[in-house]
């Protein structure tokens, strides 16, 4: 054995070399089962818990994105939901203004608001119709709970409306029952009022006040609010009444244009 | 000889194989990080380190074709002895002498194994896969050996902005 201790030390780096080559060798020569030996035992001391990791990390990746295109397809899906939500309102309340009668002797044409404006309240709304459809100033317009304005300006394709609500705007009104008359108008902070209304007159929580049709813009009997408080001061000439509105003016969407009817 | 550092870089070859050598693919081109351990071994450490380290990668590379281990152990062994010599008698300090030896190496390396595997239109592979790997492999090299001899450090790249 001292031969070989004596040919590593005077040629130690050939003979790793000779080393190398019939280690290769005998790897290269050997049969099929050598083979099949050394590479299971790299594979699965060395590949294999790489293989784990990136069958780990593949998974994770796969399931995030199923859990990405699931959560927009929920997405989509409440959307969707939203906008059913959102139509079957819409027929509900088509549905009811279906049953809505004109006033006798008018024509009624649907339109559809595009913007409302105000501060606090709406007191104008922007509509689908204009004089090409033959909107014209100072129509009235109304929806199935009563008058809401008239219109104020038009252009071909849409019109402005001029709500109840506008402090400027002020209709002639007629208490439902006694047919006593008053001024209905908005005043910022306080509501909708009954103005120049007697202090005598006969008046009382609940009546329905309605468009009186004096002034020509509005025909009568529209409904215009319900008489909610009353007061009267020893001293003064008229009543103070609060009247609640026929309309909510915060949830106007369809209206309804009102056209004198032409009879053949 | 302190074995630990090798063996964290079979580690390291076997998680490139497996995991990294997809991931920086670029158009089916790839870097070799196996011959390039083994090269910056020849170039850094002793001849038996990167003789028998080279072997050994050799092994490590060939586990999916149990058929070709030898031819590997045998090319990857060669392969690192060959840029040892060359690092030795040519006495190779500059970069860029090293980043020719890598060069080489890997051209050298991908060449042979491509003929021992035995691949149809050697040309074809030569000229879209073998050689842009090789480059590949040399810029990659050259950036580690950029980092390992201190040109570029941390401080610089933080210092540059």
């Amino acid at each position: 054995m001292k031969w070989i201790s004596t040919l590593v030390a005077r040629h130690g780096r050939n003979v790793q070399y000779g080393v190398i080559i019939v280690l290769s060798t005998l790897l290269i020569v050997a049969p099929a089962a050598v083979d099949q030996l050394v590479g299971p035992i790299v594979l699965n001391g060395l590949y294999y818990p790489f293989f784990k990791l990136r069958t780990a990390v593949e998974l994770l990746r796969s399931q995030a994105e199923a859990n990405q295109k699931l959560r927009e397809e929920l997405m989509e899906a409440s959307l969707q939901l939203s906008f059913f939500d959102e139509a079957m309102k819409e027929n509900e309340r088509l549905r009811s203004a279906l049953g809505f009668e004109p006033p006798s002797g008018y024509r009624l044409l649907a339109a559809e608001v595009v913007a409302v404006s105000g501060y606090m309240v709406p007191t104008t709304a922007i509509i689908d119709r204009g004089s090409g459809e033959g909107v014209f100033v100072n129509q009235p317009v109304v929806n199935e709970w009563g008058l809401i304005g008239r219109v104020s300006s038009t252009t071909p394709a849409f019109a402005t409306v001029q709500l109840l609500t506008d402090p400027a705007n002020r209709v002639a009104g007629r208490v439902g029952r006694s047919r006593e008359m008053g001024i209905l108008r908005y005043v910022v902070g306080r509501g909708m009022i009954l103005d120049n209304f007697p202090v005598y007159g006969d008046i009382v929580i609940g009546d329905t006040i309605v468009s009186s049709g004096l002034g020509g813009v509005y025909p009568p009997g529209l409904p215009l609010g319900v008489v909610s408080e009353v007061k009267r001061g020893e001293s003064a000439a008229f009543s103070q009444i609060l009247v609640d509105p026929a309309v909510n003016f915060h949830r106007i969407e369809e209206l309804f244009l009102l056209r004198v009817e032409e009879f053949r | 000889m302190n074995l630990i550092p090798y063996a964290i870089y079979l580690l390291l070859v076997a998680f490139h194989e497996v995991v990294f050598r997809d991931l920086t693919s670029i158009y089916g081109v790839t870097i070799n990080v196996p011959i390039l351990l083994v090269l910056g071994v020849a170039l850094y450490k002793s001849e038996r380190a990167a003789v028998w380290f080279g072997f050994l990668v050799g092994l490590v590379v060939a586990a999916s074709r149990p058929d070709l281990t030898g031819w590997y152990g045998l090319v990857t062994a060669m392969v690192a002895g060959l840029a040892f010599h060359i690092r030795e008698r040519l006495n190779v300090e500059s970069l860029t002498s090293k980043m020719l030896i890598v060069f080489v190496g890997t051209l050298v390396y991908n060449v042979v194994t491509a003929m021992i595997e035995g691949l149809d239109g050697f040309g074809y592979h030569l000229y879209r896969l073998l050689l842009p790997g090789t480059l590949y492999t040399v810029v990659i090299a050259w950036i580690f050996f950029m980092f390992k001899e201190g040109r570029v450090t941390i401080q610089k790249i933080k210092a540059m902005f």
